[in-house]
């Protein structure tokens, strides 16, 4: 026996070690999503009995304006979504002093990460309302009006972004605070030799030590702007009239509250046709240089 | 470098050992803490969608009082309202309660089919519910069998506050000439005529329903709502021509669409409002010590000669086809509906019993209710209880737009004509 | 350093540079002071509408305990202790492990595995809804804690073998070369190689993990019914429906279930910031 796990150890041992995860992964997440993209083939009100549909429930997504929408507030999302990044890396630079207290200062830049969305909701329909908000406030003292920026369907999906990005950006902060911890002083110093300095040296000796955090900085906020519910949910629960919904909140919207699981599963299945397009580029890209340097 | 570094980690390593292991012991326990109760051998679980807090003081105390005379245990869960709409899907089909709370009519109706709830007609016959109940009873019957008790009954129409009309010398409009005219001397006394929050869209379809039921009345409203008639019928014209020069006339609450029904309720509290719609439970947004300045008028009449229909709906109380404990739900709700305890339940939001041998209410709103409800001729539920839950979701989005922008009707329409096509296969 | 540190000798470019963090710091926490203004506020004072002033009254004791004492808060936040202790414990675990092998070992489909990790990561929840609750009710633990903690755990895996293997692949290949040459397994490379020198990341990874599935309201709506069971977000929620207007509670509630991630945030911020570090440096 113990020669028998001697020689097959080398292979048995990572096995019996990435089996856990694997497995539990496997079983909760993939086949669940699997079963999703089954379930968008089939007429379903998420009790009774199940009908196949082919692709009907597809052709009527293309005819539903919703969905448009949608779509459409799906790519706003992600495209001001790629503020929080560059927003979470100029504070970081800023922050980045050895100065008495700038501890704790770090730290209170970083609470709106650990708020839940829930709470950032709330708050930032407060700061929007028009007869009592923070903005109305503003507005007044200057003697204008500010706009129901929740009620006007062209506005408000980037009011939803804007409280979004608020923990967003703090989370980019965490990972450029600790990037910019790391960089390496001889590359700096050689950097200061060569007389770089400004923006010739952030772009050619600094963001190219920052690689590896940006790619993370990357990865979470697209991850965050595509589960953009819970902000929608809580802020304007899709509305005016639809105008901010969200792909993932209109298939829940579809599943929950008109009985369309199957129409659902349709929409959760073109999230993630367009989520699998970002994850192919994005492995591509964290694999290559190490495909490269074997 | 990255050497330098691990260095600096590994010194620094003891801190964060320690709390890794306070969390590991933590977690331990926690799994520990972490079985599911066992259940025990008479007991009864309820889960409730009642948001106000005396109103879930009431359940718990006839709860409590029922556990004291039976000896059966009696577990409440308490669920957001909103949430609950979402939850009551998964808990029909799995892991049902013994008791849950819902709305009668349509929405009721969508479960009855799904063979989700359970027929309670043994216990009708039992208790004789249907000699006292009356009409009411019809709300929970389907093909002729009870599938719950209905619960109060909200009656839908237009709120405002005694001391501002009275201090203005207003009265409540009797016709919709009226309404515009009160719009007018609102508007010039600095106040919102009618307070509406549509965050929520079914406020807006409030409105509709009225609208439509005293231009069309009840027939042809119930057919639009079984999907039996089209949205761009002719007759749909009318009711939203009115209701668009009623929005040009600046009768609503300017950005509706920003504000929950909560908020548009405290505008009213506040004296910004002249009126509102909504039913009884309008209470919610007064303080408690200004709640006796809250009166009803019905919604004002638009078509002369047309019968009075209102908007009349029943929550209602139910048996899960899936409880456990079928035998002590139906022994608990007998006990639940007691004349005394169904009337200090629904006391608290101010809706009319079903029961007509409930006590006299001593709640001014409940009772210019029940007077109201004597000159009314038939009731439809609500929008979203009467029609398909599908159709329910496109109509109240559309409802919302139309508020927002009525210049898009003819678009609204043709989309709800859509959606009514392919849920109803017309 | 970078940017440059400021001299040491300028006194007031420092001043002026703090004085100026400070400014941009209070605007960054505006909307934050406000909740806990209002959470301080007397019930009147909502309802005229003043969110954004200074409140004028201080009610801190009444609202804080009105929380405790109407609501079953109380238990909502052993609830949530409960399945978040685990679930963090778990995910530590787990992607440790699988960070572990994916990176240290070559073998066919190590990619795809890798990718399969990191793409349900993306996924948003929505779409595992039904399935999940389904899988949950035929395995019986639908509605009890361990619905959430290994809903949680599966999940977050995900994430945290991303993070984990990024992180083990920097470590020098020296170490593991030396481990091999003295006749180490896998195991024990593992524990006396890998672990001590990744605590930091684990830390980071704690921090991030609680904070997630703390703040979790979906899967609590949909995985679980009872109030014995429920997470404190939920209860959240509950209280928002329950005080349709007393947004001073809500406020207090808010500020409460806050508490235990912004606490945990601080007590570990160093590792924090030591455990994002390393991951991001290669070689």
């Amino acid at each position: 026996m113990s020669t028998f796990w001697r020689n097959h150890r080398h292979w048995m041992a990572p096995t019996l070690f990435i089996m856990p995860g694997a497995l539990l992964f496997a079983v909760v997440i993939i086949l669940a999503s699997a079963q999703t993209i089954w379930v968008s083939f089939f007429d379903w009100d998420g009790v009774g009995a199940k009908q196949w549909v082919g692709l009907a429930n597809y052709a009527q997504l293309l005819d539903d304006p919703q969905f448009h929408v949608s779509l459409k507030n799906n790519l706003i999302w992600l495209a001001m979504f790629m503020l929080a990044p560059p927003l979470g890396l100029a504070l970081a630079l800023l922050l980045n002093q050895p100065i008495r207290g700038m501890r704790v200062m770090k730290s209170l830049f970083f609470v709106p990460l650990v708020l839940a969305s829930v709470t950032v909701g709330v708050v930032f329909t407060w700061v929007y309302d028009p007869t009592f908000g923070l903005l109305s406030l503003i507005f007044s003292s200057f003697g204008a009006t500010a706009p129901a920026l929740l009620s006007d369907e062209h506005f408000v999906t980037f009011a939803v972004v804007v409280a979004a990005l608020w923990p967003q950006v703090a989370f980019c902060l965490v990972l450029f605070l600790a990037g910019l911890n790391n960089l390496s002083e001889d590359l700096i110093g050689a950097g200061r030799v060569d007389g770089a300095r400004g923006w010739p040296m952030l772009i050619h000796v600094i963001l190219p030590q920052l690689r590896e955090v940006s790619f993370i900085a990357l990865a979470v906020t697209v991850i965050g702007a595509l589960r953009s519910f819970d902000m929608v949910a809580v802020m304007t629960s899709g509305g005016p009239f639809g105008s901010s919904t969200v792909l993932a909140y209109q298939m829940y919207e579809q599943s929950i509250f008109s009985y369309r699981f199957g129409y659902g599963a349709a929409i959760a299945t073109v999230l993630f046709v367009i989520m699998a397009v970002f994850i192919a580029w994005y492995l591509h890209t964290l694999l290559k240089p190490e495909r490269e340097g074997v | 470098m990255a050497s330098n570094d691990m260095i600096k980690l590994v010194t620094r390593a003891p801190a964060s050992r320690r709390q890794f292991l306070i969390g590991a012991g933590t977690a331990l326990a926690g799994m520990t803490l972490g079985a599911p109760a066992i259940a025990q051998s008479k007991e009864l679980t309820i889960i409730s969608n009642i948001g106000n807090a005396s109103q879930r003081e009431v359940l718990q105390r006839i709860a409590s009082a029922y556990e004291k005379e039976s000896g059966v245990k009696v577990a409440i869960n308490n669920m957001d309202h909103e949430a609950h709409k979402t939850a009551i899907r998964s808990y029909l089909v799995v892991g049902a309660p013994d008791i849950c709370f819902w709305f009668s009519g349509n929405r009721m109706k969508a479960f009855v089919q799904r063979e989700l709830f359970d027929d309670i007609s043994d216990l009708f016959a039992r208790e004789n519910y249907k000699s006292v109940l009356g009409p009411a009873a019809g709300a929970v019957t389907v093909d002729g069998r009870q599938y719950g008790l209905p619960l109060g009954g909200l009656l839908w129409g237009l709120f405002y506050r005694k001391d501002v009309f009275e201090e203005k010398g207003w009265t409540p409009p009797k016709r919709l000439e009226d309404l515009l005219t009160l719009g007018e001397k609102a508007k010039s006394a600095g106040m919102i005529p009618v307070s509406m929050g549509t965050k929520e869209m079914w406020p807006a379809a409030g409105w509709f329903d009225h609208m439509n039921l005293r231009i069309n009345g009840l027939d042809k409203h119930m057919a639009l709502m079984d999907g039996k008639m089209s949205y761009t019928d002719p007759a749909m014209l009318p009711v939203f021509d009115k209701w668009a020069e009623l929005i040009n006339a600046g009768l609503f609450s300017p950005n509706g669409t920003s504000f929950g029904w909560e908020q548009a309720a405290a505008a009213l509290a506040q004296k910004k409002a002249a009126m509102m719609d909504l039913a009884g439970f309008i209470k919610y947004g007064f303080p408690e010590s200004q709640q006796d300045q809250i009166a009803f008028a019905p919604f004002p009449e638009i078509i002369q000669g047309m019968a009075r229909y209102e908007d009349f709906a029943l929550n209602s109380i139910h048996v899960p086809k899936n409880a456990k404990n079928k035998e002590n739900a139906r022994d608990f709700l007998a006990y639940f509906y007691k004349p005394d305890n169904l009337a200090a339940f629904l006391e608290t939001e101010s809706a009319v019993p079903p029961r007509n041998d409930c006590p006299p209410s001593k709640d001014p709103l409940v009772n210019a209710a029940v007077e109201s409800l004597k000159t009314v001729e038939g009731s439809a539920q609500y929008y979203d209880r009467d029609t398909d839950p599908d159709m329910a979701q496109e109509g109240l989005k559309g409802f919302q737009e139309f508020m927002a922008k009525p210049d898009r009707r003819d678009q609204i329409l043709e989309r709800l004509e859509t959606t009514r096509k392919r849920i109803f296969k017309a | 350093m970078y940017p440059r540190p400021l001299a040491d000798d300028a006194p007031f470019r420092r001043f002026a540079y703090t004085s100026m963090v400070v400014l941009i710091l209070a605007l960054w926490l505006v909307p934050l002071m406000a909740v806990m203004a209002t959470s301080l506020r007397s019930f009147e004072e909502v309802m005229a509408g003043n969110y954004w002033g200074w409140p004028k009254s201080f009610n801190f004791i009444e609202n804080y305990m009105a929380v405790f004492t109407q609501t079953a808060m109380a238990r909502y936040f052993l609830n949530s202790l409960i399945v978040t202790l685990p679930s963090v414990f778990g995910v530590l675990v787990l992607s440790t492990l699988t960070g572990y092998v994916l990176s240290r070992y070559r073998f066919r489909g190590a990619s795809l595995m890798f990718a399969l990790f990191v793409g349900g990561n993306f996924l948003p929840a929505q779409i595992m809804m039904i399935p999940v609750r389904d899988l949950m009710v035929s395995i019986g633990l639908y509605d009890t804690y361990y619905a959430l903690i290994v809903f949680h755990v599966a999940f977050q895996t995900g994430f945290a073998t991303l993070f984990m293997r990024n992180f083990i692949a920097a470590l020098p290949d020296e170490l593991f070369q030396a481990a091999r040459a003295e006749g180490a397994s896998p195991w024990q490379t593992l524990w006396h190689v890998v672990l001590p020198l990744i605590r930091p990341a684990l830390a980071a990874l704690a921090i991030l993990t609680f904070t997630f599935v703390w703040n979790d309201y979906f899967w609590a709506i949909v995985l679980t019914q009872s109030d014995a069971v429920k997470p404190v977000t939920a209860g959240l929620n509950n209280l928002r429906g329950e005080w349709v207007s007393a947004w001073n509670l809500v406020a207090a509630a808010t500020i409460l279930v806050a508490i235990p991630p912004v606490v945990m945030f601080f007590l570990m911020q160093r590792h924090f910031i030591a455990g994002l570090t390393v991951g991001a440096v290669k070689g």
